[in-house]
């Protein structure tokens, strides 16, 4: 009996503090922000993992005028691809949300039966003007060298991305009729797994994955989407519900990014090493992606290209009937990242026009002279020591060498791509050795490397080759 | 004469529940009419009076159906949003619109009609492997300690969590995905064999024990006959969760099948589509389960399923 009327006392006192404690709270509005992002696609990391992991969007929320009794709750969402980030923006469970470029339109698309709200684009999260990011990627023992070799073959796509676009523009660009591959749809994930298997002759992917599955060590990059010349970009929408409601927060979201991308190039190493403990992906593949010289630029002003590119993909979603009229220039809302960029007394024109990543730079101390040309130079990323630039290939391999023989731990070697200046593992690289064994030209593909060893007489070597070359020649 | 036939024809109507009432009247109607007239008319009457349960049950079914459409329709016509939302909810006519674009298209036969033939082979393997095995675990003890921990373990492992495992246990993509859909009918037929034995009486089985018969007539004339209900349940279950993992078997084929079709349109996010693909299923399910309990009755004429 004394039990029970304790217990009963005890009961209406958590009744009563709950009851206190809720009516104070409801004196704050609170305002939910959920945001969708995608951790795993590394060049959206700077629009919603990084962001969250420091803090900087509470860092930039607005606090007094209307928001003086605000309490915001942030939600964030991670997911591996844009149509379920479009979905819980429909459902108004995300405000924002972060995804590649077909997949922004298909949202942009889709939000105009959403008689609640429209979507719009605020900010870019990462660009690269040739379309490096997507690529194709084939078994590293199959004997498949370029997209010619994989004429009726199986090769999957997830339908409705970025790289489902770079597959499409190649067939057009090549003249070659829509059924030249046998194009099915797969996600990421099961992609990577038929590829492992052998099930599937080819896998065409977005961001990480041409990069990722030849670092896992089972596939090989046959096309990189630089091969399209079309541009391939990652970007930010939200709610116009909730922008028109609360404009500051959009604002402070952007801010958020703009911090971010300055946080990753402050120190890309120790950022790529963060980045990896917090989504999983490789830190040497982060590098490859967002460090110096990268094969993304992360800049959220939203580039008059990249907007002429978004109409393109809407023109491409038509054809195949996937997607009605779609009014991009009415899509497409600049106001908030300029606000931020003023607000910042960063100068918005200026970065807009700008079309350049940070490069490599430094001192070479294999071959001591400094980094002059960045895209012909290369990195080794030392276990433990960090990653120190090298100013040519040649002094690369070299430095490789004598690391190894060091018996010290690598990581990953960085190269550039002689013809279209793109970041490759070094590794991974065809190299064009010149007739007197000195020059050293790496290639991302086979046949580039072997049209440069035609001309000039050299041969055609994988990387051990070329480091032993580079030894003995150095 | 007619009456006697009626009365006749009453009791295995279905447990006979209310009287034939307008029977007398509609033949002595019957009655006025020609000879061949007549002839029909009663031969009219006594199908629907044989036959009224089952009018019944159609036609309170076709009524139900036509009220979840109407509410539907409703719903989303005036985009109801009282904390369940159907704002953005595809309305009937957007599916309807989409289901008549799918028809014209001949690619949306060979999703279902692939779709069909996936399920068929997964189920038929799994009621293949099942049943026997459930019925030698129920009829011997040590078998069953073996099989069902390890039963246990795999059941409740969601279809979507197979794909990467059934995509390298198999050498084809067709075979990994029907090895998904197998599991999905697996489990639950195998569960439902093995209950059936549990409940056949010992009585049954000492008797024919007593009487001499050897272990292979027990299996045959008493355990088998006796747990076939339950198998039958089980096989209907099996068949409706073999539908269930269809998405995420099909999510691996990247080019056909039902559930690809609906995987894909998320994918682009085609809300209509979806709908369609999400309906196709079921309806599909529906026939299936309908057409496996038809082979039940068949098989035992004296179940009552």
């Amino acid at each position: 009996m004394e039990q029970h009327s304790g217990r009963t006392f005890v009961a209406a006192l958590a009744f009563a503090t709950s009851m206190l404690w809720g009516s104070a709270a409801s004196a704050q509005t609170t305002i939910k922000i959920g945001i969708g992002t995608q951790d795993t696609t590394t060049n959206t990391v700077t629009t919603g993992v990084v962001i969250r992991q420091l803090k900087l969007f509470e860092k930039y929320l607005p606090t007094g005028g209307k928001y003086a009794n605000s309490k915001f709750e942030l939600e964030w969402n991670n997911f591996t691809s844009g149509p379920p980030v479009t979905n819980g923006m429909m459902a108004n469970k995300l405000q924002f949300g972060a995804m590649g470029d077909y997949p922004l339109i298909v949202n942009g698309f889709t939000f105009q039966s959403n008689p609640e709200s429209k979507s719009r684009l605020i900010a870019v999260a990462a660009y690269n003007q040739y379309g490096s990011g997507n690529g194709l990627v084939v078994h590293k023992d199959s004997p498949y060298y370029e997209l010619s070799d994989l004429k009726g073959k199986l090769v999957s796509v997830p339908f409705g991305s970025a790289a489902h676009g770079m597959v499409l523009k190649a067939l057009q660009d090549r003249g070659w009729p829509a059924d030249y591959f046998q194009l099915v749809s797969q996600s990421p994930e099961v992609g990577s797994t038929n590829l492992q298997e052998k099930k599937i002759d080819a896998h065409a992917d977005f961001v990480p994955f041409a990069e990722l599955l030849p670092f896992r060590g089972f596939a090989r990059k046959i096309f990189d989407g630089v091969e399209t010349n079309q541009p391939t970009w990652h970007g930010v929408v939200v709610r116009t519900d909730f922008a028109e409601k609360y404009p500051e927060v959009v604002v402070a979201y952007i801010k958020a990014v703009i911090e971010a991308n300055a946080w990753f190039r402050a120190d890309p190493k120790a950022a790529s090493e963060k980045i990896q403990e917090w989504t999983g992906i490789n830190k040497e593949v982060v590098y490859i992606f967002l460090g110096p010289g990268g094969n993304m630029i992360t800049d959220p002003t939203i580039k008059p290209f990249l907007v002429e590119d978004a109409v393109e993909d809407a023109k491409v979603l038509q054809r195949l009937g996937r997607m009605k009229e779609f009014d991009v220039a009415k899509w497409v809302d600049d106001s908030y990242v300029r606000k931020a960029y003023a607000d910042l007394n960063l100068d918005y024109d200026a970065q807009l026009k700008k079309i350049e990543n940070y490069e490599v730079k430094g001192e070479d101390k294999f071959c001591n002279k400094p980094v002059t040309d960045p895209r012909k130079a290369g990195e080794v990323w030392v276990d433990g020591e960090g990653i120190m630039p090298f100013s040519s290939t040649a002094c690369t391999l070299g430095a490789y060498a004598q690391f190894k023989s060091a018996s010290k731990k690598i990581n990953m070697a960085y190269v550039f791509d002689t013809a279209r200046g793109i970041k490759l593992f070094a590794d991974q690289a065809f190299y064009a050795i010149g007739s007197d064994k000195k020059d050293i030209s790496p290639f991302l593909l086979k046949k580039d490397a072997e049209a440069l060893a035609a001309k000039n007489g050299g041969k055609v070597v994988g990387f051990d080759e070329a480091l032993k070359m580079a030894v003995s020649g150095g | 004469m007619e009456r006697a036939v009626l009365k006749l024809a009453e009791p295995p109507m279905s447990g006979g529940e209310e009287p034939v009432v307008p029977a007398p009247q509609a033949a002595t109607a019957a009655a006025e009419a020609s000879p061949p007239m007549r002839w029909f008319l009663t031969r009219a009457v006594r199908w629907f009076a044989l036959h009224r349960q089952q009018l019944r049950t159609l036609l309170i079914g076709a009524i139900s159906l036509a009220l979840f459409l109407l509410s539907w329709h409703l719903l989303t016509k005036y985009r109801v949003s009282f904390h369940v939302r159907f704002v953005n909810v595809p309305s009937p006519a957007q599916v309807f619109e989409s289901f008549t674009r799918a028809v014209d298209d001949v690619k949306f036969m060979q999703h279902v009609l692939l779709s069909c033939r996936r399920i068929l082979f997964g189920f038929i393997m799994a009621a293949v492997v099942a049943i026997p095995l459930g019925l030698v675990m129920g009829r011997f003890r040590l078998i069953r300690d073996i099989v069902f921990p390890v039963s246990e373990v795999l059941r409740p492992i969601p279809a979507i969590a197979w794909v990467p495992m059934s995509i390298m246990l198999w050498p084809s993509n067709e075979e990994s995905i029907v090895f998904i859909t197998f599991l999905g009918s697996f489990f639950p037929i195998l569960l439902n064999t093995l209950h059936g034995m549990a409940a056949v009486d010992p009585v049954l089985v000492r008797a024919s024990q007593c009487l001499g018969a050897r272990e292979i007539s027990i299996f045959k004339d008493v355990y088998f006959p006796a747990s076939l209900p339950s198998i039958f349940t089980g096989l209907t279950v099996g068949m409706g969760v073999a539908w269930v993992s269809l998405i995420a078997a099909e999510m691996i084929s990247g080019q056909f099948g039902i559930g690809y079709f609906t995987w894909e349109a998320y994918s682009l996010v085609q809300y209509a589509d979806i709908a369609l693909g999400m309906i196709c299923i079921g309806v599909l399910g529906l026939g299936s389960s309908a057409a496996i309990r038809g082979i039940g009755r068949l098989v035992m004429p004296w179940g009552r399923a």
